[in-house]
């Protein structure tokens, strides 16, 4: 029996140190050859944009130096993590590496998570950043973006808009001059050129076979579907009931554009079910009029082989084969708009150094740092001084794309906002495959997010 | 006292491990379902008990009867598959084909999609409804000069049932295999010199025999495609729209998508409940004693 219990004991306990294997969480401090302690601050961020990241071990170099000039016996190492991955799996892998006492000190994501993040209490507020002499000329709309509950819970990283990018080559093909090209954008800026006259060219160019298609949009749902709510006067968010607002005639015009351009088919057939490297394909081979896209649009094709001849385009050739204007006003004489998506710093509830963290992000938002930035993944500046630095003011891209900030608006923070994205992209989807019309899409929508927003809704008839 | 010790403990030092294994990852598992079904938890991670809220919200969705019919003919449809087309195999590499070698030569053949990770598997699959003009059937349309169809994106579920039903068809033909080669060779030879054509021997001698495997692969198999859905997700992601979206993979999609974990576990839970239901029933029906009995050839 002895020799039963020995064994069934030793079971468990390997058992057990299997599962709990690594749940010990790593050593944050070492010390170094001179003496000082090193102190480990781990940096996460997604995607393609590693400098992001990057900048944060640029800015540890000077944080040491001010370290060491303060006499401190402490020096700050970051280590960077990247994450390839869909959006989702990278929230879910934060929120399970938090549960595990492993998540990163500092975790870079898009604003409109801070919503789940603040209220999971995932993150500390960091409202003394906003005084901080780092961030004082931050454009002061894009506070608005990391403000949720009245408090401030990111440091903003970079933003964007998202241009309707239109085919110069086309156009000329149409008939158009270069004169009458370029001041596509302004017309569009003074409200000249509507979202109908750019449904009617789109028409014309596919009916004269000069495209395949007319429009393309992402083929995911994103924040770019919600920008079209805006032109068509919805508000999407009460901020002082903190309620998602379903604005149904507004809705019913977003869903009828997408109907609408479905049924004529300017949309390539199951658009919403197309893989992104097809996306760009099409654009950058002339295969569609215009493209609902974002800035750093100009990064991806810089970074894949989407060109059928060329493969990879540099922004030159962007900005001669194609230009970018805001999205056209719903009205003529009316407002257009486009829509940021401030990427922000966060920091974790948890972390063991919230004063090297904030230090550290103070010195990411030098100008230099943010501008190399920018002008490696086609992202805008947060500052204003990183926007008067002449290396980001002469970026032939980037240049032409800042006024847009003017006309720009963001999602909600909202915790359940990335539900009601995915309700109403789920009906765009619907109304595009045509399997569903506007009205039906509508009343299907309603009742979807009654139930899944529940007394976070408020309807406007 | 020590006879009794003496009397299980090697039962006991064999099962142990594997006892504790599935206590953790079975039932565990079950037993967190069911209290997290009780819960709101959402992105935040937080216990917070809500009553029978999950269940209302599963009752309104307006979703559900779609995919509770979507999960019908996933599971009758990849069944019928499952059984039938395993049946076939087994009759026609142990029966038809006398050759062992030969058999089991088309056997293997068979198994390979089983040992082959679902992402390769998936991937041939996708290359075979690819809707550019180099899928594999929209290259024999080419030939034909017909312009390339999206297979998937207009018949999902068709490539879900057909994907999963041929892979599960491959267990069904190692059970049936096995059934027929215990067959007495003999009872063959009597109906053949009886004069008896080859579809009376595989419905009056074959069929008969094989009805408890038969009755036992359609029971496991009904349990398994209620809960799998990792060739669903990799093949079109439940959709387009809901088209293809089976009541397994809702649950996944809420809990580890919309991190509704709470609502996701009461989907789950649901699961459970309808599995154990349909085992029941379907043990009652296939009278599950007289198939742990003993073999009536014999």
């Amino acid at each position: 029996m002895k020799k039963t219990t020995v064994c069934l004991f030793s079971t468990l306990i390997l058992g057990m140190s299997v599962l709990t294997g690594c749940s010990q969480n790593a050593i944050s401090g070492d010390s170094q050859k001179d003496g000082s302690n090193v102190i480990t601050i781990v940096a996460q961020t997604a995607g393609a944009e590693k400098t992001r990241v990057d900048n944060l071990v640029k800015a540890s170099e000077k944080l040491n130096e001010e370290l060491k000039a303060e006499g401190k016996n402490v020096q700050v190492k970051v280590e960077t993590k990247d994450f390839e991955g869909s959006w989702d799996d990278y929230a879910k892998q934060f929120m399970l590496a938090f549960k595990a006492k492993k998540e990163p000190d500092i975790y870079a994501t898009g604003h409109e998570n801070i919503g789940w993040l603040a209220d999971g209490h995932y993150i500390q507020p960091l409202d003394e950043m906003k005084n901080s002499k780092a961030y004082s000329d931050v454009f002061p709309t894009l506070w608005n973006s990391v403000t949720y509950k009245g408090k401030t819970w990111g440091v903003l990283q970079d933003t964007e808009v998202r241009p309707v990018f239109y085919n110069k080559d086309i156009l000329k093909k149409m008939g158009w001059t270069d004169q009458q090209i370029n001041d596509l954008p302004e017309k569009v800026k003074k409200g000249e050129f509507t979202l109908d006259d750019m449904t009617k060219l789109a028409e014309e160019a596919k009916a004269k076979g000069f495209v395949q298609y007319g429009i393309v949009h992402r083929p995911v749902d994103g924040p770019d579907f919600q920008a079209l709510a805006y032109d068509f006067g919805d508000k999407l968010y009460d901020s002082a009931e903190n309620k998602i607002v379903f604005d149904k005639k507004a809705v019913a015009k977003q869903l009828n554009y997408y109907y609408d351009i479905a049924q004529k088919k300017l949309i390539p057939d199951q658009l919403t079910s197309m893989e992104w490297k097809n996306v760009h394909k099409l654009v950058v081979n002339g295969k569609t009029l215009f493209y609902y896209g974002g800035i750093w649009n100009v990064f991806n094709w810089s970074q894949d082989n989407y060109h059928d001849q060329l493969g990879k385009v540099d922004a030159n050739w962007v900005n001669q084969h194609l230009g970018m204007m805001l999205i056209p006003a719903a009205d003529k004489g009316g407002k257009p708009v486009t829509l940021s998506h401030p990427f922000v710093y966060t920091v974790s509830s948890q972390t063991k150094h919230p004063d090297l963290v904030k230090r550290l992000l103070e010195l990411v938002a030098d100008p230099k740092l943010q501008v190399d930035h920018d002008v490696k993944t086609y992202h805008l500046p947060v500052t204003k001084s990183a926007a008067e630095d002449p290396e980001f003011k002469g970026n032939v891209t980037l240049g032409h794309a800042s006024y847009m900030l003017d006309y720009t608006t963001f999602l909600p923070n909202l915790e359940k906002f990335p539900k009601y994205s995915k309700d109403v992209f789920n009906a765009i989807q619907a109304v595009e495959l045509g399997k569903q019309n506007p009205d039906a899409a509508l009343k299907d929508l309603e009742v979807q997010l009654k139930n899944d927003l529940g007394d976070q809704l408020e309807i406007v008839e | 006292m020590s006879t009794l010790l003496r009397k299980w403990q090697l039962p006991f030092l064999m099962l142990g491990p594997f006892i504790i294994l599935i206590s953790l990852f079975f039932f565990l598992p079950v037993v967190l379902i069911t209290v997290l079904a009780f819960t709101g938890m959402d992105s935040s991670m937080q216990w917070a008990f809500n009553g029978l809220s999950n269940f209302k919200h599963f009752i309104n969705d307006p979703n559900i009867w779609h995919i509770l019919r979507n999960t019908f003919t996933y599971v009758f449809f990849t069944l019928l598959i499952n059984v039938f087309f395993g049946l076939v195999l087994g009759i026609l590499t142990t029966y038809f084909i006398q050759k062992e070698s030969v058999g089991l030569l088309f056997r293997t053949l068979w198994m390979l999609p089983r040992i082959t990770p679902p992402v390769v598997y998936v991937l041939l699959w996708l290359w075979f409804f690819d809707p550019s003009q180099y899928g594999v059937l929209n290259s024999i349309r080419a030939l034909m000069h017909l312009s390339p169809v999206k297979w998937l994106a207009s018949n999902p579920m068709t490539a879900i049932i057909l994907a999963n039903g041929l892979i599960g068809a491959s267990y069904g033909m190692i059970i049936f295999s096995s059934a027929i080669k215990s067959i007495p060779g003999d009872l063959f030879q009597a109906a053949r010199v009886d004069g008896a054509s080859q579809w009376a021997i595989i419905k009056d001698i074959i069929i008969p025999a094989v009805r408890w495997p038969l009755m036992f692969v359609t029971l496991w198999q009904l349990l398994s495609l209620l809960t799998s859905y990792e060739y669903i997700l990799l093949l079109t992601k439940g959709g387009p729209l809901y088209s293809s979206e089976v009541l397994a993979l809702y649950s996944y999609h809420k809990a580890f998508q919309n991190f509704e974990y709470g609502y996701g576990s009461a989907l789950a839970l649901v699961l459970v409940v309808v599995a154990l239901i349909m085992s029941a029933i379907l043990l009652k029906i296939f009278g599950m004693n007289k198939l742990m009995g003993s073999s009536r050839i014999e």
